[in-house]
């Protein structure tokens, strides 16, 4: 596995390490997970290393279900992988009936064997280079080289390419008009949020993911309705994603995570689905937060950042309830003046570094 | 008193956030000293040696030997996420009855295999791909051949996921353990037949599904935190711990337990457990949330918050990946909209049941609200003609002290805490009946001070406060009769004060909401403003 090269982290402040739920950090060593469906088959073993756009999977896309013997099925076992070039054990009577890939499911009471199989299948490649830890029923699971930066949300199928800052700032917005075939193969990061006519003239402009802060629920639901039908056409196309890195609605990205995807831009990246995470390259110099940030991620102050001075005690908000508040010394916004200091709820806040 | 080794902590680890209390020996008996709460994923000793700090600062003598609080003893409990289970049955009654067993021992269903009408390839794909911690397949007492037929084809699929799957557990019920003929497996589990009962009824079946899901949490539990083997399953314990308070109070006494990821409901009496409901959806933001948009809308229904209703629906999701945040604006009465709907969940999947005397709520949600609008969601959705004082388990000191193996043990603590463990919010009295064209009536809530006499208002939620710690006695006159179950002209009770107070409910039961959205916010809204603090 390649070396981690990023600048240490920095010591968390004590006291807001006890206080302030902190953002997950990058990771080494991203694991990366793949659901296998009942017909589809692994292409590769436990153990295997592999490169980043080389076949794992392929999933049958018109699986169906069908019997075969009992004769020739003696030694046939549920998982079996089966069809014309896999003969079975005992002998090849059941595979002269199949036409087509799956697998074995279970053996009827009466003898025969229940398989899924079907004609069309689909070749899914990894997004990176790793070695792969588990082949099982139902996942296959591959160990990657690279820093995972955790996403809150993905759709779509896992996927690589250039990263892209395609808005001035984190708290930009992507339109459709935007986005065009300079982009293809691109993964682009489009800001504080994108709506599903840009996420569709993405795909259609062979751009291969977006990272973004926030994702209207409703577009998500659209997206991944698009993404069965794309799926199940003749020509599903390249795979194509979107990572969302906070939340639902429309959500900054947060200036230290904007610090990583500058310092990324250019580079080859990936995007798991399960987890949801973007994959950075392992030799990444990453710029340090300093101990004391945070972020406001709710009320009033919600997407500012700034440094935590202090804890502030039990604090009577409107409405008469009280919580626990911290004192946050804001950054000043473009064109703002020195921006009082900010009375926040400590489970409001998120601590950066 | 140096090194007083009676000094304790509880700590209830939830799915959204950890609470802990300090509980310590003062004058002969154990009283509660300090309790806090915050968000999961925060060191837990850093919230313990706060509340040591705040109990120093409070009373220094109090706490012996302050700095050896490392060494404390703790009961520790643990929620997690409910477990998920696949449910198989020859027919469409027996899915049903396997599934109220199910769903009422507090597994999430991930999958639903008929027999007659089976989908070999999506009942394998929800028995590998869902990943379930149980596949549980029903059978009748004593199956017709047509049922054992469909039983050994459903088994037989469920019995190449079961050897495919490592770390499955295999619950054969009823008629289908006649499949475990030849099948010999450490985690294969026989139990008796699914019956046609509601999700709280207690069944044998039912009992074993609660005893599964504690083993699978115990398991998860073991592996996600190795450093606290014996924390012990929360819904379990604080179901104990309620039983062994009815008997305490020789009361019925009913507990609503809305933690973020799963809900409880129980009743207990004097003389035990009456029902039991652990329903995983009825958590506060349970996990079907992130996509189905119908269970979300059930929640926009109670909201009183004046968005539209998808950015309710975003703001309600993002509540859902972080329960603990946003306790200062909008999110409020978004999380009150949750807790409303979370509890009409439960109460939709409870059996009818007597009025108890008390009402216990549970869980974080309640620390964020006006102690009256907490009342106030038990009357909207716990609704029976009758009264009953409402407390809130505001440390969440239950379930730990559930924790307790020994039966006197636990009622001795318990009985030492009392005062201390239950917050009293006030008493509800639900009254309907009442119309505007009739005599309304009138209640005069007595003493101690001069007392309220005030007539009812058809159709509304009135408040009459009643200091927290006193009694009153409350008689209601009418003309017309038919108050709080039986039928007659005068009726007097004695109502428990509370933060927030008495609430005198003449709306209609069950509660008639108008359709519109508008209307029906508005509504809500008015009925809930008098129990806010006036600066909202």
């Amino acid at each position: 596995m390649t070396a981690v090269t990023m600048a240490p982290a920095p010591e968390r402040d004590p006291t807001l390490a006890d206080l302030v739920v902190p953002r997950p950090r990058l990771a080494p060593h991203p694991r990366m997970r793949f659901a296998l469906g009942p017909a589809d088959r692994a292409v590769v073993a436990e153990g295997q290393t592999i490169f980043a756009g080389e076949p794992l999977l392929e999933r049958v896309l018109d699986a169906e279900v069908a019997d075969v013997g009992p004769a020739g099925t003696a030694g046939l076992m549920p998982g079996d992988p089966i069809g014309p070039d896999i003969a079975p054990p005992a002998d090849g009577a059941a595979a002269a009936r199949l036409t087509g890939h799956g697998r074995v499911l279970y053996r009827l009471p009466d003898g025969r064997v229940r398989v899924a199989l079907g004609e069309r299948a689909a070749t899914v490649a990894s997004p990176i280079g790793g070695v792969v830890v588990e082949v099982s029923a139902g996942r296959l699971v591959l160990q990657g080289e690279g820093l995972a930066l955790p996403g809150t949300l993905a759709a779509g199928e896992g996927t690589h390419g250039a990263l892209v800052l395609a808005v001035a700032g984190p708290d930009g917005e992507l339109p459709p008009s935007a986005i065009d075939v300079g982009s293809h193969g691109a993964i682009l990061v489009a800001g504080a949020r994108i709506d599903l006519e840009a996420l569709g003239r993405a795909r259609a402009m062979g751009v291969r993911g977006v990272v973004v802060g926030g994702l209207v629920s409703r577009d998500l639901r659209g997206f991944r309705a698009s993404e069965v039908r794309q799926r199940a056409a003749l020509h599903g196309g390249a795979p194509f994603a979107v990572l969302v890195l906070d939340g639902y609605g429309k959500r900054p990205i947060p200036s230290s995570i904007w610090a990583v995807l500058q310092a990324a831009a250019g580079r080859e990246v990936a995007i798991g689905i399960d987890p949801p995470q973007l994959v950075l390259p392992a030799d990444l110099r990453l710029p340090a937060a300093a101990a004391d940030r945070v972020r406001i991620c709710a009320g009033a102050w919600a997407g500012r950042e700034g440094a935590f001075v202090r804890a502030a005690g039990r604090v009577r908000w409107a409405g008469g309830l009280e919580s626990d508040a911290g004192l946050v010394r804001l950054d000043p916004l473009e064109g703002e003046a020195a921006p009082p200091d900010a009375l926040v709820p400590l489970a409001d806040l998120e601590a950066l570094s | 008193m140096a090194g007083d080794p009676l000094a304790f902590f509880t700590l209830d680890h939830g799915t959204a956030s950890t609470a802990a209390a300090l509980v310590a020996p003062v004058a002969g008996r154990f009283r509660l000293l300090a309790a806090d709460a915050q968000p999961a994923g925060l060191p837990a000793d850093a919230l313990l040696g706060r509340l040591v700090d705040a109990a120093v600062a409070s009373d220094a003598a109090s706490v012996p030997d302050a700095s050896s609080w490392r060494r404390w003893a703790r009961l520790e409990v643990v929620t997690r996420p409910a477990p998920r289970v696949v449910i198989a049955a020859p027919d469409e009654a027996g899915l049903t009855a396997m599934a109220a067993a199910a769903t009422g021992a507090g597994w999430r269903i991930v999958g639903r295999l008929r027999a007659d009408r089976l989908d070999a390839l999506e009942g394998t794909a929800a028995c590998l791909g869902a990943h379930p911690d149980l596949l549980a397949v029903a059978g009748a007492h004593d199956p017709t051949t047509r049922e054992r037929a469909a039983l050994a084809e459903v088994t037989a699929l469920i019995r190449a996921a079961f050897e495919r799957r490592p770390g499955l557990t295999c619950l054969l019920a009823g008629g289908a353990a006649e499949a475990a003929e030849g099948w010999s497996d450490p985690r294969l589990v026989l139990g008796p037949a699914a019956t046609a009962a509601g999700s709280a009824e207690p069944t044998p079946l039912g009992e074993l599904l609660v005893d599964l899901a504690s083993e699978v949490a115990a398991r998860a539990a073991r592996t996600d935190a190795p450093t606290r083997p014996e924390a012990v399953d929360g819904r379990r314990a604080f179901a104990v711990a309620i039983t062994s308070l009815a008997a305490i109070l020789e009361q019925r006494v009913e507990a609503v337990d809305v933690g973020a990821a799963g809900g409880t409901r129980l009743a207990a009496g004097p003389h035990g457990r009456e029902a039991r409901l652990h329903l995983a959806d009825g958590g506060l933001v349970p996990h079907a949330l992130l996509d189905d948009d119908r269970l979300v809308d059930t929640i926009v229904a109670w909201s009183t918050v004046h968005d539209d209703a998808f950015l309710q629906r975003d703001h309600l999701r993002n509540l859902a990946l972080w329960p603990w945040r946003d306790v200062s604006g909008d999110g409020v009465h978004l999380r009150i909209a949750a807790a409303r709907a979370a509890l009409a969940r439960l109460d939709a999947a409870w059996s009818s049941r007597p009025a108890p005397d008390l009402v216990v709520v549970s869980g974080g949600c309640f620390s964020v609200m006006p102690p009256g609008v907490a009342e106030l969601l038990v009357l909207d959705t716990m609704r029976r003609p009758g009264g009953a004082a409402v407390a809130h388990d505001h440390a969440r000191l239950l379930a730990p002290l559930g924790s307790i193996d020994d039966e006197d043990d636990r009622r001795r603590l318990l009985v030492d805490l009392l005062d201390d463990l239950l917050l009293p919010l006030g008493s509800v009295m639900v009254a309907p009946g009442s119309r505007p064209a009739r005599h309304p009536g009138r209640v005069h809530v007595g003493g101690p001070g001069p007392g309220h006499d005030l007539p009812l208002v058809p159709g509304a939620v009135q408040v009459v406060p009643v200091a927290a710690g006193s009694t009153a006695l409350a008689e209601f006159d009418t003309r017309d009769g038919g108050w709080l179950g039986p039928r007659a002209r005068r009726v007097a009770l004695e109502v428990s004060g509370g933060l927030g107070g008495l609430l005198i409910d003449t709306r209609d039961v069950p509660l008639h909401l108008p359709d519109r959205a508008d209307r029906r916010r508005d509504l809500l809204e008015a009925w809930e403003r008098p129990l806010w603090p006036p600066d909202r």
